[in-house]
């Protein structure tokens, strides 16, 4: 997806484009009204110059019309007869020239019908003067001066043309203006397109800035980051350090701690005197192997089950079943070297030293220790 | 560099877990199970401390000892045991051998600390 700057970029670059395309296509318009404006001055020209020429050639033929009557002069008949052949052509022109215009043919149409009366007499008095009838030419001819329908041509195609040139000098202020219109269209939209380019360069230049600055602020992040993940990791291989000498430890105590229980139970296994351990009630609850070799019980004979039935005291008819050991043991004071007599397991009873040692922890009496010495 | 540690014991699980707790800890450690291991590397290795054990598969932990200080005098020697004695024997006899007894029930974080010291001092 495009970002905002890049958006507007293209905004701007196309509203450069739309006003390139107006401007263009002013121009272009301009330049075809300039051209048809062109060719209907060359036009008007034109007409005015074949109104002139027919305005010359209408004085050119009556001069030299009236001079024929009176010289006779073949010169002037044919001076006024190519005047007359002129005037037909030019006003055939003028006609073709002004036929796209109602006004103006209907105009013509009207000098034409003028122009040919005029012609027609103008061809009267050549004729009758080349007839030899010089005083009736003569007569025509003075009768013809002041003609009210040459002067009335005269006014009309000088009319005519007076309006054609206003007509050219219009056009020419309305041509001028339409330059002037193009030139400020075309000034303008240079001038907004060049202040266009001008916000899109700065618009590119704020963008390059903006992302250069979140550039470097992304490196700057990432750099923290690492900064930060080389904390972590270093954090974490000291944990994991930490962790596995914890573990070693742990391992350790445990080691040493079997290794520890391991030779002391070498040493209570290694004691040649029958050893007990009894429970606060007096039951077995450990033996070392003298027991067993001596008396022939199973270890599981023996566990969980009254010391009475391995060894009893003599002299305690008063506490049967050792209850002068059970009172030393819930009392806390040792009891040495009693005589007492072994049971094995066929019964036999052997007498022995029997000596019994509170067990305590933490001040408190958790059972006894019991060593029987055979003799 | 690291300094060199040589461990005499015939328990291969206490060499295994000291001599790794060491090796962490940034010493060079020799783990051996006899003192006739244990002379070799000491001639062949020169190491700066031992930790050796009091009972041993082919010698009397003490007498191995002695006969370690002979050769290699300025060797601190630590004296690694599960054999609990009396505080009067450990002043008054094993002293007069080593640089330092220890039980082992210990912690490893007590033996690295008597290692730092004894090495800082040789």
């Amino acid at each position: 997806m495009k970002d905002k700057t890049t958006k507007r970029i293209l905004a701007f670059f196309l509203l450069i484009s739309v006003i390139l395309f107006a401007v263009a296509v002013q121009a272009a318009r301009n330049i075809k009204q300039s051209s048809d404006s062109s060719d209907w001055v060359n036009h008007t020209h034109a007409t005015i110059l074949e109104i002139d020429a027919l305005r010359t050639a209408l004085s050119v033929a009556e001069a030299s019309a009236r001079s024929y009557s009176w010289s006779n002069n073949a010169h002037d008949l044919t001076t006024s007869k190519k005047a007359l052949s002129d005037i037909g052509e030019h006003l055939s022109i003028t006609q073709a020239l002004t036929r796209y215009d109602s006004n103006k043919a209907e105009e013509v149409s009207d000098i034409e019908a003028l122009v040919n009366q005029r012609i027609s007499s103008l061809r009267n008095i050549l004729t009758t003067t080349a007839k030899g009838k010089a005083a009736a030419a003569r007569g025509l001819s003075n009768r013809d001066a002041g003609n009210e329908v040459s002067i009335d041509i005269q006014r009309r195609l000088k009319k005519l043309k007076d309006r054609e040139l206003a007509q050219l000098t219009e056009r020419d202020i309305e041509s001028y203006l339409q330059a002037q219109k193009t030139r400020w269209i075309i000034w303008a939209g240079v001038t907004l397109n060049v202040l266009l380019l001008a916000v899109v360069g700065w618009l590119i230049k704020h963008d390059i800035n903006t992302r250069r600055q979140a550039a470097a602020a992304l490196q700057a992040a990432n750099e923290q980051l690492e900064i930060r993940v080389k904390e972590r990791t270093a954090e974490l291989a000291d944990a994991n350090q930490q962790l596995s000498m914890d573990n070693l430890e742990q391992q350790w105590t445990n080691q040493t701690l079997e290794h520890q229980l391991r030779y002391n139970q070498r040493i209570v296994d290694s004691i040649s005197d029958l050893v007990f351990v009894l429970t606060k009630t007096s039951n077995i609850s450990r033996m070392n192997p003298a027991v067993l070799h001596h008396c022939g019980w199973e270890t599981t004979d023996l566990i969980n089950q009254p010391l009475a039935k391995v060894v009893e005291l003599d002299d305690d008819t008063n506490n049967p079943s050792n209850g002068s050991l059970k009172l030393a043991m819930k009392e806390g004071h040792d009891l040495r070297d009693q005589k007492a007599n072994l049971k094995n397991k066929q019964g036999h009873q052997t007498p022995v030293m029997l000596s019994m040692f509170p067990l305590r922890d933490q001040n408190k009496i958790v059972g006894g220790v019991v060593t029987i010495q055979t003799t | 560099m690291k300094k060199h540690i040589l461990i005499l014991d015939d328990e291969a699980n206490i060499r295994d877990l000291l001599g790794q707790f060491l090796s962490n800890s940034g010493y060079q450690v020799t783990p051996v199970a006899t003192a006739s291991e244990a002379f070799k590397t000491i001639q062949n290795q020169s190491p700066d401390l031992v930790i050796s054990d009091l009972q041993l598969e082919d010698s009397d932990g003490l007498e191995m000892i002695d006969q370690l200080k002979k050769e290699s005098p300025g060797t601190p020697v630590i004296l690694l045991t599960g054999v609990l004695f009396d505080p009067e024997v450990v002043e008054n006899v094993l002293s007069k051998h080593v640089d330092s007894y220890l039980e082992k029930t210990s912690s490893l974080t007590k033996i690295r600390e008597t290692v730092e010291s004894l090495l800082a001092q040789s």
